[in-house]
């Protein structure tokens, strides 16, 4: 299957330290590929290297098959680079379903178009098909900001898609979600895998939520890959219990 | 009663003036974190730039005002932001805040040595005829000047809430980071808010020069009014800038007529210390977190 992301011998150094060294994986269209590892292993600073908000030191990201690498954040998310935020970022004035249409509305129409067409982008129906998708249907009307923080981390999601992203990256979705929603997030992004094709790349602390959802995992110790396969072949890969658990 | 009516009527004017400055004021520090401490000389300005335009250029009152207001926003608007704001603002709000200051003094010193020193007539465009309101001849230009003011303030609304570019405005204030990843031109938005803020303070100006005259001095009364009402509304909401106008505009009015035009400007001041002690947010402002 065709890859939609490739990072190809990516470095990152500050001054004399290397955050990320030689890292190389490929996302292949439709599936969920986890990044794990360590704290302090590189993985934040890989995936602000991928969504252009670090200019990395050496190496190449392409999406299919062009090179973005460097990009500005906005560009990439113009050319169907969707992504979650590890600190929650909706607007928190706006209902959820303006939320939404927001997040979909720069990719909507011309310059003219954007100025003086439909105040919803005619993005109404599609957001109102993500609320129910991600069950926020009750919640379509309430402002963002009095939301949940589970509820607020499902709309993030939400407004990853509505841009009708190649790849939604998600930088530590299950961070600081309760259980009960956890279970719902993990459902809602594997039925968006399964019956949509979305493809994903996640970074998270949580093996479990990693393990359980992803088909693929890529293991990062010191800024480099340690390992890569099936959750079960990672699982079982004495090196990556070392590098985890130090024995 | 109807003497109470006529002082109400007068101070709701008034107060929808400062509300539009006030409005301004909350705009441009939402997308900018920016405390306009010029606010009340972007109010006093305007009027005096259109009696500039006539004795300079001898032209008619109506064109007077479409130059004075183009020049303001094009220059307090466009150039405030470029030539002050930007700069500053990497630097932190504190330098910007005496910046705006300075700018205060300079406008202030500049339209008395540059134009007058004393108070100069401004022509309403209202008609000086007074109507029965309950039985209170109350003047047709303090109905007009909430007519106009509150119209405008609708309006300015309804493009917030309810247009394309309005929501990118509001985005662009409330997350600028997210919005520029989500392809949002968040530096537009920002000048966006710099040139109503200065439509409003020329719109203010025209409105209440023709009371108070124009005068270089203008600014101190109307900055301060226009400040404390942000802060009783809610800095960071159009409505609380209104409703915070709307109140000092009726406490100073019924505090000058019922209590004494020596404590005028200290019961405003009462009602700032009062809200700062029992509701710092504002009346109807959102309690804000900021992570140092």
């Amino acid at each position: 299957m065709s890859a939609v992301l490739e990072v190809e011998d990516l470095h990152k150094s500050f001054g004399g330290i290397k955050a990320v060294r030689g890292v190389s994986f490929s996302v292949r269209k439709g599936e969920i590929l986890g990044i794990i590892g360590p704290n302090g292993c590189g993985k934040s600073t890989l995936f602000n290297c991928i969504l252009g908000q670090l200019d990395p030191t050496a190496g190449r990201v392409r999406l299919n098959g062009e090179d973005v690498t460097g990009l500005r954040p906005s560009d990439l998310n113009r050319r169907g680079v969707g992504r979650t935020f590890q600190l929650l970022q909706v607007f928190p004035d706006l209902t959820v379903r303006e939320n939404l249409i927001l997040a979909g509305q720069e990719h909507h129409g011309s310059m003219i178009g954007r100025l003086f067409g439909p105040r919803d982008a005619g993005l109404t129906a599609s957001a109102d098909t993500m609320i129910g998708f991600f069950k926020l249907d009750h919640l379509a009307d309430a402002k963002a900001g009095g939301l949940s923080y589970g509820q607020q981390k499902l709309l993030d999601a939400a407004m990853a898609f509505m841009a009708g992203p190649q790849i939604v990256l998600l930088d530590e979705p299950a961070g600081g979600v309760n259980l009960t929603m956890l279970a719902s997030l993990k459902e809602r992004l594997r039925a968006m895998n399964e019956e949509l094709g979305a493809t994903f790349v996640v970074i998270e602390h949580n093996m479990e939520f990693v393990m359980s959802l992803c088909t693929r995992v890529v293991v990062l110790a010191e800024g480099a890959v340690l390992a890569e396969g099936t959750p079960a072949e990672v699982r079982a890969n004495p090196a990556v219990m070392e590098a985890y658990l130090g024995h | 009663m109807s003497e109470f009516l006529a002082y109400l009527i007068v101070g709701i004017a008034t107060g929808s003036i400062y509300a539009l400055a006030a409005i301004g004021f909350t705009l441009v520090w939402q997308t900018s974190q920016t405390i306009n401490f010029a606010q009340g000389e972007f109010v006093m300005l305007p009027a005096i730039l259109v009696l500039l335009a006539v004795k300079l250029l001898g032209v008619p009152i109506p064109v007077a005002v479409l130059i004075g207001a183009a020049a303001f926003v094009l220059i307090f608007g466009v150039g405030f932001k470029r030539a002050i704001v930007d700069p500053m603002l990497p630097h932190g709000v504190l330098p910007l805040a005496i910046a705006t200051m300075s700018l205060a003094i300079i406008m202030k010193e500049g339209a008395k040595d540059g134009f007058s020193a004393e108070a100069q007539s401004f022509p309403s465009p209202f008609a000086a005829d007074t109507v029965s309101i309950l039985g209170t001849a109350v003047s047709v230009q303090f109905i007009m000047i909430i007519v106009v003011a509150f119209a405008s303030i609708a309006a300015l609304q309804w493009f917030v809430t309810r247009t394309r570019t309005g929501r990118q405005m509001q985005a662009a204030a409330q997350n600028p980071n997210v919005a520029r990843i989500l392809g949002i031109p968040v530096e537009r938005m920002v000048m966006l808010t710099f040139i109503i803020n200065a439509a409003l303070a020329a719109l203010a100006s025209f409105l209440i020069s023709p009371i108070y005259l124009a005068k270089f001095s203008n600014g101190e009364t109307i900055g301060l009014f226009a400040f404390i009402a942000a802060i009783v509304g809610g800095f960071n909401q159009v409505r609380g800038a209104l409703l915070g106008g709307i109140l000092v505009g009726i406490f100073d009015s019924l505090a000058a007529a019922y209590v004494s035009t020596s404590y005028r400007l200290a019961v405003p001041l009462a009602l700032l210390v009062l809200i700062i002690l029992l509701k710092p947010e504002g009346l109807i402002g959102r309690k804000e977190e900021r992570h140092v």
